[in-house]
């Protein structure tokens, strides 16, 4: 269970769309990614374990997360127009909101409150904010290297992934970027923190409750 | 779609119930690093509620972080017209920390901002696709107004079918050229204005309540 939420504990496959719509026991909206064998907290799952992730890492949630927003957009999309940002948000919301989920409740609202400062983002426009560590290049070797969390050998590879999916924006070494403004303008969700480490937030739209 | 539409069409309901009774329009103060949209952002502010939005630089990405003016009252005519402003982050393909090394930065803060100034593109374009309801596209009259950036943004903007001024900013410069502007973008009205010196801003508030009110 590499992903966590960091207000009960329950942890998410890699790949979980539950995520998405907050967390289905708690309603929280931030989750930590943990590589295996890290995952030291008391998550109450019944799933088996998983494998080990193949080297290179390239479930990342993050990589879900595109490809989910991905999959909306060829779901509802299918026009040619020019236009693209007129109707995706909402629909992506749509989809995300069918899944399970708890009406928003304190722990979800300061659970947001914690990431993100209210006052700089907009705020009829509720966000739930991943915070994602890439599993990345020691993904392999996880499962026996339950204490090495913070020791990711292979920066370049971390770099090279971060790129892969986050085509919109190219690190081309710390402090230099490229930027894909049409990709940018294109997601659903969009990078709120990029980390030298390869570290970084990604923040999906969330759900509003009726 | 039918489903869609009625879901986006409730959700925009409930977002709109959520909030203020009648909310302003909010505007986007958008365009390239160094045009002066925090001056005008400043100006525009000080000039109707007192206060100020955030600090200018000659330093390219001086603003990081979008940040909004809520509910400034422009008065025109006896008519008073309520918008929201949002000074957004200079939206640019590529950020160089090296760039700021020339401003006297130490590397460990110019890697900073050139981070954070990425973080805040994302950001700004993030809040044109969904957030804002107008465009205040700022340009520096003095620079080739026809870059890459300013067309594809101008360009989005277009397909949301968002109002938009373009403003000239700087005409006090020697080598301010509005024409330029007008010429680089014919489908648009152009306003000149200084927003450092305050030149013509009778005429930039007229249209923003022509525009947004
Ligand atoms: N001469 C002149 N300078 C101006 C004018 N407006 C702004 N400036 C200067 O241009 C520089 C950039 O101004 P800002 O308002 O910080 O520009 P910005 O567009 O907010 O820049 P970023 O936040 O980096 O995207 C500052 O040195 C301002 O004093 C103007 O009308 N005339
Ligand atoms: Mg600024």
């Amino acid at each position: 269970m590499p992903h966590q939420c960091t207000n009960c504990g329950r942890g998410f496959e890699d790949g979980s769309q539950e995520m998405l719509s907050g967390c289905p026991n708690c309603g929280g909206n931030k989750f930590q990614f943990r590589p295996e064998g890290a995952d030291n907290s008391p998550p109450t799952d019944t799933e088996p374990p998983e494998p080990p992730e193949p080297p290179g890492g390239n479930s990342t949630v993050a990589k879900t997360v595109g490809k989910t927003a991905a999959t909306v957009r060829d779901i509802v999309g299918g026009t040619d127009e020019p236009s693209v940002g007129a109707d995706q948000p909402e629909t992506a919301d749509s989809q995300i909101a069918a899944g399970p989920t708890d009406t928003e409740d304190a722990a979800q609202a300061s659970a947001r409150g914690e990431v993100v400062s209210p006052d700089e983002l907009p705020d009829h426009t509720p966000e739930g904010d991943h915070q994602f560590e890439p599993a990345g290049a020691d993904a392999a070797a996880s499962e026996s290297s339950a204490d090495d969390t913070r020791d990711r050998p292979d920066l370049k590879e971390l770099r090279e992934e971060l790129n892969n999916q986050f085509e919109s924006v190219k690190v081309v070494a710390p402090g230099q970027y490229e930027l894909n403004l049409m990709e940018l303008y294109d997601r659903e969700e969009y990078i709120v923190a990029l980390e030298e480490d390869g570290r970084y937030s990604i923040q999906v739209p969330e759900p509003i409750q009726e | 779609m039918g489903l869609l539409t009625n879901l986006k069409d409730s959700i925009s309901r409930a977002a709109s119930t959520l909030f203020s009774e009648e909310d302003p329009k909010r505007i986007g103060i958008y365009g390239p690093p160094n045009a002066g949209k925090t001056t005008l952002a400043n100006r525009i502010a000080r000039d109707w509620t007192g206060d100020a939005v955030g600090p200018e630089s000659h330093v390219p990405h001086e603003t990081r972080r979008a940040r909004r003016k809520e509910n400034v009252e422009i008065e025109r005519d006896g008519k008073k017209v309520t918008i929201d402003i949002v000074d957004t982050p200079g939206v640019t393909t590529k950020v160089d920390y090296t760039e700021f090394l020339e401003h006297d930065m130490e590397k460990d803060d110019a890697v900073r901002r050139s981070r954070e100034a990425t973080e805040g593109v994302a950001e700004a374009m993030h809040w044109l696709r969904e957030d804002v309801d107008g465009v205040i596209y700022v340009l520096d009259s003095s620079t080739d107004p026809f870059t890459q950036v300013n067309t594809m943004l101008i360009g989005i903007i277009e397909s949301q079918d968002l109002p938009v001024l373009i403003l000239a900013n700087k005409i006090d410069l020697e080598d301010s050229s509005v024409q330029r502007i007008r010429n680089a973008y014919p489908q648009h009205e152009t306003i000149p204005l200084s927003a450092l010196e305050g030149d013509n801003m009778d005429e930039v508030y007229d249209k923003i309540a022509e525009y947004f009110g």
